[in-house]
């Protein structure tokens, strides 16, 4: 026992001194250096949800051709990722060691509503810039305390209006059903059906979720196929959408999918082969294939991270979260603080960037992007239906 | 130096001779000191360190003494991080809990015990399954558990998740880091204390007798039934405890928190520890915890390394490295001869 | 018409569940083994499998031929430099050296191949139907489902008709005499490892068309595997197979008819419900132990 107890204590003492040489670090206005722009985010690059890991390095190869191109009024730009492995405990974790240790300017994204949610406190009460978490817009929605926050993100519920909308009054489908995600994506994504539909007097035939760890969709298609959907809207993770689709285009006769932008990726008519064909998709930036600009974009971070082709939409979106911050640090000019990149954000008025378009901030507006387009993919290809459609600005 | 133990006061101290007891008032002297060197996230690294700490003891009683395995302890977890903020919610108007120092050690104390009613149920099975049959039903337990905790909203919030009010002590808010790294670890420690009289108590024997042979230990008079049970219920109390803690040091709760892979980690503190020693599970708790938060700049790298680590410890040392420690210290002790 | 298309997905993603589990059958009835790193191994063959078609350009049957070589000697390799070592090692020892094997092959797979999920070039449709009896069957499916049976069969003949075989049932019923009587039980375990991934290989390839190539394409289906593997008693493979049918037809019943949010969760609640009545699952043997 004795031999125990002291051995405790010996290996406790080791780690205690372990720890004792981790020092503070000291820092005047946080992540701007004469130097330097320190930013950073918390992206899962191990476990169930890497694939997104992509945002972060699609953000992280683009920052990198800023600095070729000289950087930011003479500064350049560090961009420091750290894993979270879609942990919210480590989210946190990640996110104080951010702000705390490494002492960023601001954090570039945020993937998963519960690392969101468990660290959107801090974030807000340490006043840091968070740009664009890509999470549902609901915990932004009349929340006070949201002055640093910038968001050009669409809002899942409102794309998922918008979507019902077009497969009654476009498509004139009567009988919409919708598979989602078991998750806050996901509900948001069920809840804009059912509400859509209840403003057209109507009720889906069909709301059939699935858990993020099924392996085989086939139930919620047989599920579908019994209510006799002939429209489905589709809130799920690329895997899952094309697991749905395949699944879908087993039923007689066919329903029309109409999928969420998250599903926009040229990956997904490599996963489900023909059964993605048709299908409805909306997106929040031009397709590369459709505007130069874009097409530069994706151009620029492939030459630097090539694993980047197989994610190439959501290594975009990754350079989406980053490009306001950007723009907001160009205005504000070399002698930048966080009040003066505020005043710089809520100059942006109607702006066009690389990729994305018509963005707007302003005095008690965070909310930059309030407008999809939806196109049909055909053989791969997405070809635009519409042109912009405007939902209303909500925080 | 080994000394002559004489009176029976002496064999019984947990704490032995002037040297244990310098090592162990400095050991406590740093312990309290360490939240006011380090920065608060270092802090907050180091509550989910005792919160490990607490439930690798635990499954430490359950694996190493009575050689029963659970592959679902992180269900035990989640209940008692749920338990706990509901009564939480339920009596922070109550006049008679904030008499009593209000809800906070309570809650602990509620997380605790809710997690060991569960406890006694998955432990009902265990006096029939063995070895891969109980695995499964601790395993569908865990899982059962996420499950249940994400389509119940009205227990866990669903996954929107539910937010933790912060621990108070009378008027006295404990939101920050520091307050809740005393709160940890006087737990951490009173807890561990309980652990080692436990296991050197009538039931520490009952439970080795058990894992070592349990039909040797029936014959000899060892009530399986009851300490089979026993060792679900003491397990899932730790387990329950640290999950009231992990609610007020993350202050939200969300049910993907508590999945498969955490009961994974969890035995894999125990045994790289080594297995069936009180000390060996603190220290498997803190390394890999350590190692885990200390690896978020090793980005996709962490799970090969982690992994690596825990084929290293059972290929090169099946006690555990504090096994390792035991064999080391014995060689400096006889080291001339 | 609804309740038999349910019963039909339900064999089949249940005949994939069999495959994975008889290789983790296999390797528990011979050596004593719960391989947790049995889904990930298949993940990576399958990764393997995914390159030689798309970046080597190998055709279809010469890329599962290299797969299946590729995770026979991965098995075996495993069990030369990890398993053998910590042979000592409890049950529990081995679920958590087996538990970080599936760690470390997770995590390489997503450095050497990306997180993304791909698509493997598969010689049968999921979109050529055949209308039976008012059921739609397609093509992949019928497939997957020849090659399960075929799979089973020359399982059953390796172990039942070959000396290989007959050494190890020796081995598992007793490894010491078996030792004793010259049967060198080393090799037999290495073997029994490199069919056990072959095996998951096998599954890996039968499920990457429905569940596509990713690191955790086989989170769940190992697990529903294992689940089958209990089900059905843990040292018989009749078991496994009958177990994975089970599991795979009521979960996609309890689906349809009840929840698709506790469809996995049922298939563990039954678990539980059988083991309370068989301990030993439904067609194992009851288990005996010398004192």
């Amino acid at each position: 026992m004795r031999l125990k107890v002291r051995a405790y204590v010996g290996w406790l003492l080791v780690t205690v001194m372990a720890l004792g040489v981790a020092l503070p670090a000291a820092a005047q206005e946080r992540g701007i250096t004469p130097t330097e722009i320190i930013l950073g985010t918390s992206a899962p690059l191990s476990g169930p949800a890497a694939p997104w890991g992509a945002t972060a390095r699609g953000a992280e190869a683009y920052i990198q051709y800023i600095n070729e191109q000289g950087g930011i009024h003479g500064r350049t730009i560090r961009f420091v990722i750290l894993d979270d492995a879609y942990q919210p405990p480590r989210a946190v974790q990640n996110v104080r060691a951010l702000v705390e240790g490494t002492g960023v300017f601001a954090l570039v994204g945020m993937i998963g509503s519960a690392n969101a949610a468990a660290t959107r406190d801090y974030i807000f009460r340490n006043e840091v810039v968070w740009m664009t978490p890509a999470v549902e817009s609901d915990p932004w929605i009349g929340n006070p305390n949201i002055r640093y926050l910038f968001v050009t993100y669409p809002n899942y519920y409102q794309e998922a209006k918008v979507l019902t909308r077009y497969a009654v009054e476009e498509l004139g489908l009567r009988r919409i059903a919708v598979i989602y995600q078991n998750d806050q994506y996901g509900d948001n994504g069920r809840r804009g059906v059912i509400d859509a539909l209840a403003e057209m007097g109507m009720e889906p035939v069909a709301a059939v979720p699935y858990e993020l760890t099924d392996a085989d969709l086939s139930v919620q298609a047989l599920l579908i196929g019994q209510a006799q959907a002939d429209a489905v809207i589709l809130y799920a993770t690329p895997t899952h959408g094309a697991m749905a689709a395949a699944a879908l285009a087993q039923l007689n006769p066919k329903p029309q999918i109409l999928s969420s932008f998250t599903l926009a990726d040229p990956i997904m008519a490599a996963l489900a082969g023909e059964a993605w064909n048709g299908v409805i998709v909306p997106s929040y930036f031009p397709y590369p294939d459709h505007d130069e600009k874009v097409a530069r974009v994706l151009e620029i971070i492939l030459e630097r991270n090539p694993d980047l082709a197989q994610m190439s939409f959501n290594a975009l979106a990754g350079v989406t979260f980053l490009e306001p911050l950007l723009e907001g640090l160009r205005r504000a000019g070399p002698d930048v603080t966080k009040e003066s990149f505020v005043a710089a954000m809520e100059s942006i008025q109607d702006w066009d960037g690389e990729l994305l378009r018509g963005i707007s901030f302003g005095p008690g507006r965070r909310q930059g992007l309030n407008r999809i387009f939806l196109a049909r993919m055909v053989n791969g290809k997405p070809e635009p239906l519409t042109d912009w459609i405007v939902y209303p600005v909500e925080f | 130096m080994t000394q002559l133990i004489q009176r029976y006061e002496e064999e019984m101290a947990l704490v032995r001779g002037g040297a244990a007891w310098t090592g162990l008032v400095l050991l406590l002297g740093a312990l309290a000191a360490l939240p006011w060197l380090l920065p608060g996230y270092y802090v907050y690294i180091l509550n989910f360190v005792g919160i490990n700490v607490i439930v690798a003891i635990g499954l430490n009683l359950l694996v190493g003494y009575t050689g029963q395995i659970s592959l679902g302890h992180v269900g035990f977890v989640a209940i008692g991080a749920y338990a706990a903020t509901h009564f939480i919610r339920a009596t922070e108007a109550s006049g008679v809990v904030a008499a009593l120092g209000g809800p906070f050690w309570m809650a602990v104390f509620i997380g605790g015990a809710a997690a060991a009613v569960f406890g006694v149920l998955v432990g009902l099975p265990a006096i029939r399954l063995e070895g891969p049959y109980l695995t499964i039903v601790t395993l569908g337990f865990g899982l059962a558990v996420q499950q249940i905790l994400i389509n119940w909203p009205a227990v866990s919030g669903g996954r929107i998740g539910m937010f933790v009010p912060q621990p108070a002590l009378g008027s006295f808010v404990l939101g920050s880091d520091r307050s809740l790294y005393y709160l940890v670890w006087t737990v951490v420690i009173g807890m561990s204390l309980v652990a080692f009289n436990l296991t050197r108590s009538h039931v520490g024997r009952a439970f080795i007798a058990i894992r070592d042979s349990d039909i040797a230990a029936e014959v000899t008079g060892v009530n399986l039934k009851y300490y089979k049970t026993l060792a679900f219920a003491v397990s899932a109390f730790y387990a329950g405890a640290a999950g009231a803690l992990l609610a007020y040091v993350m202050q939200y709760l969300e049910p993907t928190m508590f999945n498969l892979y955490e009961s994974i980690y969890y035995l894999a503190m125990v045994v790289v520890g080594g297995l069936g020693t009180i000390p060996g599970a603190m220290f498997g708790a803190v390394l890999l915890t350590l190692l885990q938060y200390g690896l978020s700049h090793a980005q996709e790298y962490l799970p090969v390394i982690y992994g690596g680590i825990v084929i290293l410890v059972m290929a090169l040392e099946p006690m555990g490295l504090y096994g390792r420690w035991l064999k080391i210290k014995l060689w400096m002790k006889t080291w001339p001869m | 018409m609804f309740f038999w298309q349910l019963v039909l997905s339900g064999l089949s993603i249940g005949s994939l569940y069999a495959v994975v589990g008889l290789g983790i059958v296999l390797l528990y009835r011979t050596s004593r083994v719960l391989n947790f790193a049995h889904g990930d191994l298949a993940m990576v063959t399958t990764m393997i499998a995914y390159s030689l078609l798309t970046s080597a350009g190998v055709v279809f049957a010469g890329s599962v031929a290299l797969t299946l070589l590729a995770a026979f000697a991965l098995g075996s390799l495993f069990y030369f430099i990890v398993i053998r070592p910590v042979k000592e090692a409890t049950l529990l020892g081995q679920i958590i050296t087996t538990a970080g094997f599936a760690l470390v092959l997770g995590g390489a797979a997503v450095v050497i191949w990306g997180a993304g999920t791909k698509a493997l070039p598969f010689p049968l449709s999921r979109f050529r139907f055949y209308d039976v009896f008012g059921l739609r069957i397609d093509q992949l499916t019928i497939g997957s489902f020849i090659v399960s049976v075929i799979t089973m069969l020359l399982l059953y003949l390796l172990v039942q008709k070959t000396k290989f075989g007959l050494a190890m049932r020796a081995v598992s019923q007793n490894d010491a005499a078996a030792r004793v009587l010259g049967i060198p039980v080393r090799r037999v375990y290495a073997v029994t490892w490199g069919v056990s991934a072959v095996l998951g290989a096998i599954g890996g390839l039968l499920l990457a068309p429905v569940t596509f190539v990713s690191p955790t394409m086989m989170f769940d289906p190992f697990l529903k595997g294992f689940a089958a593997a209990v089900l059905g008693g843990l040292d018989s493979l009749p078991g496994v197979i009958i177990g994975g049918v089970i599991l795979g037809v009521v979960e996609n019943v309890f689906g349809g008819y009840v929840s698709t949010a506790f469809k996995s969760t049922v298939a563990f609640v039954m678990i539980i419900a059988v083991l309370l009545v068989r301990p030993e699952g439904l067609l194992g043997r009851k288990f005996q132990r010398r004192v």
